[in-house]
């Protein structure tokens, strides 16, 4: 367990997002890394159901129900800028059974698949954002498997990251801001892929036809 | 008749009755005799008293024509009846059956005086006096009565020892059921139609092994009362099945060599078996003893198993009752099954010494494995869960909630099989074993410097240490310098030195020998330097590993070169741990007569230089060690002031 970077990585101009993640990789392959695999991340949204609601007028609240293959045995389960509860897989159970007061959206399922990469201490995972059949963008995650203080390393991990995104390196992620000196803990890197995802999910509903 | 006690014979006429009538149903009904006065009321009714008063000789007269009249008869033999109206009749007819009672009586008396045909002897008896009569009828009742009581007792008796055998026999119930209860209390039992079987498996403690085990309780009631009961009985007993009886061990053995390939698989070792008591052993003991034999049987099958299965460098050897392994080479481990039935308890053992190199830790080992093999699926499969949620172990249980990823989840997954464990345990043993021969063997064989072994007591199955120093006799508080810590692994021997060095050793002997050999020759070297110290001569150079001199096989040779305190003199020390040590000496200039005069050293100032080095002729130097020697030698060149 170390400290994640979850950044997105834009579409070269005139290429596809396959060709720009096949770019990514072979520069990665160039430095050296291993290919180990590959991984999924993925992100249901639920709606509070209305009738739960006191205030009508209020909108629901989003719940995000997050898997990663990485952590193969849970489940996140996380608000917008409120908690992260961790979970074993059978939460998916319990929601199924909580139709009352949460309802999946089903079309709103986004998800992150790619391949894993192993570069000495660091694990880079590339991968292709789709929702639904369309993909609509490229995440990359950097972890750095030795630390778990964030702030400890993040100058190293930019460092690398600069190696194979060049001026696509991200700032720093605002979970890290929050975190100060405290360990970090791997609901952090959930948080960041789902305002990644949101980003993303949102981006592309404007021009969602336009585009694709 | 004359002689001895009188006979009495008493003798009555024949009380006979006269028949009245005879019943259609055979009984006779008799007609009650008269009694005196009837008789003779009856008897008077007949005379007839007209006749007068000569009835007297008449009668007379008539009694005494009877008797004529009887002789007669008597000798005619034949009965003449008189007409029954004759008022006589009934004094004729009983005079007449006393007649012939009277001549049986004579006959008897005949033949009793003749003694030819028979002998009274007299039977002595106390003449009962007849006023006695109502003691003995006293005598009769009190008999009577007495048998009646103990007809009474001896009923009562009868019931009283039946009950008690009941009672005795219920006893031998209750025993039953108390030794059942205890038993209950130990092993699981269940009870199949009018059977009671047991189940001495390790099933419920997380065992897979497909062995049923099971026993059945015996009722062992039916010995026999009359005998008696011998101490150790039990009115329950167990039958086992028959593969789990007698006893079982695993054999776990290092040999050096390989064995035949024809003696592979046909150990059967076995020490004699403690003389065992008398009599079926109680059931606890037959029952943990077949319970042995079972879990023995699943720790070998078990290894046998996985020994097919790994694939390793040198395939395991799976013959018989005997896995054969090769931890390293030229060294082979043994584990093999014995296991003694009853009816081949007194085999010999067929190898003596190879029973003795039995590693009992690692037969150890091998149940405390097995154990937690079975505590391991035990927690898999046994743990209380929801209905909808299939749990791992505690462990992987958390792996959810605790955010686990790949690595951390891997590790809890991955377990050794019990058969790699025992081969990492046996390596690390052996190598223990080694490395204490090793250095046993060079503390023996170099008595200067010394060796010192510390064995740390606590180990790890797979890692133990042990501190070496070495040290000269006599000088060890000034030659401290080695100190080693040997960290004894599975595959290889770390070494950490005093100042933190790490050095890896692997497993093969040599290494660690010429390591160690190395380091004493060193040890030499500091504790000149050590000595030097203490004596005031100054160190002039020091060299752990001289690039000069010849090249050593083994490490490389340290030197140093010390200074007297004045000046003059110099020692120099080499010392290989092959070639040794050689020590020369360096004398001023001025000292050396032999050294031909330079004509470019013309200046006296020059003589102060040093001279030429010589040898010192070590073997023949005075001093029970090197550093004494040194001493000896130091001192020496020290000028006294």
């Amino acid at each position: 367990m170390g400290v994640t970077c979850v950044s997105q990585m834009p579409v070269a101009e005139g290429k596809s997002v396959q060709q720009t993640v096949e770019m990514l990789t072979r520069k990665l392959e160039l430095l050296g890394a291993e290919k180990q695999g590959t991984f999924c991340v993925d992100c249901e949204t639920y709606h509070t159901a209305a009738s739960t609601m006191g205030n009508p007028a209020q909108p629901g609240k989003l719940m995000y129900v997050m898997h990663s293959s990485e952590y193969p045995l849970s489940c996140f389960a996380l608000f917008e800028n409120g908690p992260c509860l961790i979970t074993d897989t059978n939460f998916d159970v319990l929601m199924m059974k909580l139709k009352g007061f949460f309802q999946n959206a089903k079309a709103n399922k986004i998800e992150s698949r790619g391949t894993r990469y192993q570069f000495c201490d660091f694990l880079v995972k590339i991968g292709t954002v789709t929702m639904g059949p369309s993909a609509r963008g490229i995440s990359v995650e950097v972890e750095y498997c030795p630390c778990v203080v964030a702030n400890d390393c993040w100058n190293l991990m930019m460092e690398f990251m600069q190696s194979f995104m060049g001026s696509h390196t991200p700032g720093i992620p605002s979970v890290f801001g929050s975190k100060h000196d405290s360990v970090y803990s791997p609901a952090d890197t959930m948080i960041q892929y789902m305002e990644l995802l949101n980003k993303i999910r949102k981006q592309q509903q404007v021009p969602s036809t336009g585009m694709r | 008749m004359s002689g001895g006690p009188a006979v009495r014979i008493s003798i009555e006429s024949a009380s006979e009755k006269q028949v009245q009538e005879v019943g259609l149903d055979g009984a006779e009904a008799y007609l009650q005799p008269l009694s005196m006065s009837q008789n003779l009321a009856r008897l008077a009714q007949r005379i007839d008293f007209s006749q007068g008063s000569g009835s007297e000789d008449e009668g007379s007269a008539a009694r005494e024509q009877d008797w004529a009249e009887e002789d007669d008869e008597e000798e005619e033999a034949s009965v003449k009846f008189q007409p029954s109206l004759w008022p006589w009749d009934s004094v004729r007819n009983n005079l007449r059956s006393a007649l012939t009672e009277m001549c049986v009586l004579y006959d008897v008396l005949t033949i009793v005086k003749d003694k030819r045909y028979m002998t009274l002897d007299p039977v002595s008896q106390e003449p009962l006096p007849p006023k006695q009569n109502p003691k003995i009828l006293q005598l009769v009742s009190k008999k009577k009565s007495l048998a009646g009581a103990a007809d009474i007792l001896l009923k009562g008796a009868e019931r009283l020892s039946k009950s008690v055998a009941e009672n005795q026999e219920n006893k031998r119930q209750r025993d039953f059921n108390s030794e059942l209860l205890r038993l209950r209390q130990h092993w699981k039992l269940r009870k199949v139609g009018d059977k009671i079987l047991g189940d001495l498996s390790y099933r419920s403690a997380g065992s897979l092994f497909p062995h049923h085990g099971t026993f059945e309780v015996i009722k062992n009631t039916d010995i026999d009362l009359d005998k008696k009961i011998p101490e150790d009985y039990c009115p329950l007993d167990v039958q086992i099945p028959s593969d789990l009886e007698g006893s079982a061990y695993i054999k776990v053995s290092i040999q050096k060599q390989a064995p035949d390939i024809g003696d592979l698989g046909t150990i059967n070792l076995f020490k004699p078996l403690p003389k065992s008591k008398p009599g079926a052993p109680h059931w606890q003991i037959k029952l943990e003893a077949a319970q042995n034999v079972l879990l023995c049987k699943e720790i070998f099958s078990q290894l046998s198993r996985e020994a097919v299965q790994i694939k390793s460098q040198i395939p395991h050897i799976v013959v018989k009752n005997q896995i054969i392994s090769q931890p390293f080479p030229g060294l082979q481990l043994s584990i093999s099954f014995c296991h003694s039935s009853n009816d081949k308890k007194y085999q010999k053992p067929s190898e003596k010494q190879s029973a003795e190199n039995h590693l009992y830790v690692l037969e150890h080992n091998l149940h405390q494995l097995i154990r937690e093999f079975h505590k391991q699926t035990l927690s898999c499969a046994m743990m209380p869960h929801p209905a909808s949620a299939p749990f791992g172990p505690k462990r992987m249980r958390l792996a959810g909630p605790q955010a686990f990823d790949k690595n951390e989840i891997n590790s809890l997954q991955q377990s050794e099989g019990l058969l790699e464990k025992i081969i990492k345990q046996a390596k690390h043993i052996f190598l223990r074993r080694r490395t204490a021969r090793t250095i046993d063997s060079l503390a023996s064989r170099i008595e200067d410097p010394q060796i010192q072994a510390h064995w740390s007591n606590i180990n790890d199955v797979y890692e133990s240490s042990v501190k070496v120093l070495i040290t000269s006799q006599g000088y060890e508080q000034i030659c401290k310098s080695i100190q080693l810590q040997l960290n004894i692994g599975v595959e290889q021997i770390r070494v950490v030195h005093r100042d933190g060095r790490v050095i890896t050793l692997s497993h093969q002997e040599q290494e660690l020998q010429d390591f160690l050999l190395s380091q004493m020759s060193q040890h030499q070297v500091h504790a000149v330097q050590q000595l030097a110290k203490v004596m005031g001569w100054h160190v002039l150079s020091f060299s752990n590993h001289m690039g000069l001199g010849p090249v050593e096989s083994i490490g490389n040779a340290s030197a140093i070169t010390v200074a007297s305190p004045s000046g003059d003199y110099a020692v120099s020390v080499r010392n290989g741990p092959e070639s040794g040590s050689k020590v020369m000496v360096q004398f001023p200039r001025s000292q050396c007569k032999d050294l031909p005069k330079s004509d470019a050293l013309q200046d006296n100032k020059w003589s102060h230089l040093r001279g030429p080095f010589k040898e010192v002729q070590w073997n023949k130097m005075e001093g029970r060690n090197f550093v004494y020697k040194m001493e000896l030698l130091m001192a020496a060149l020290t000028p006294c002031s």
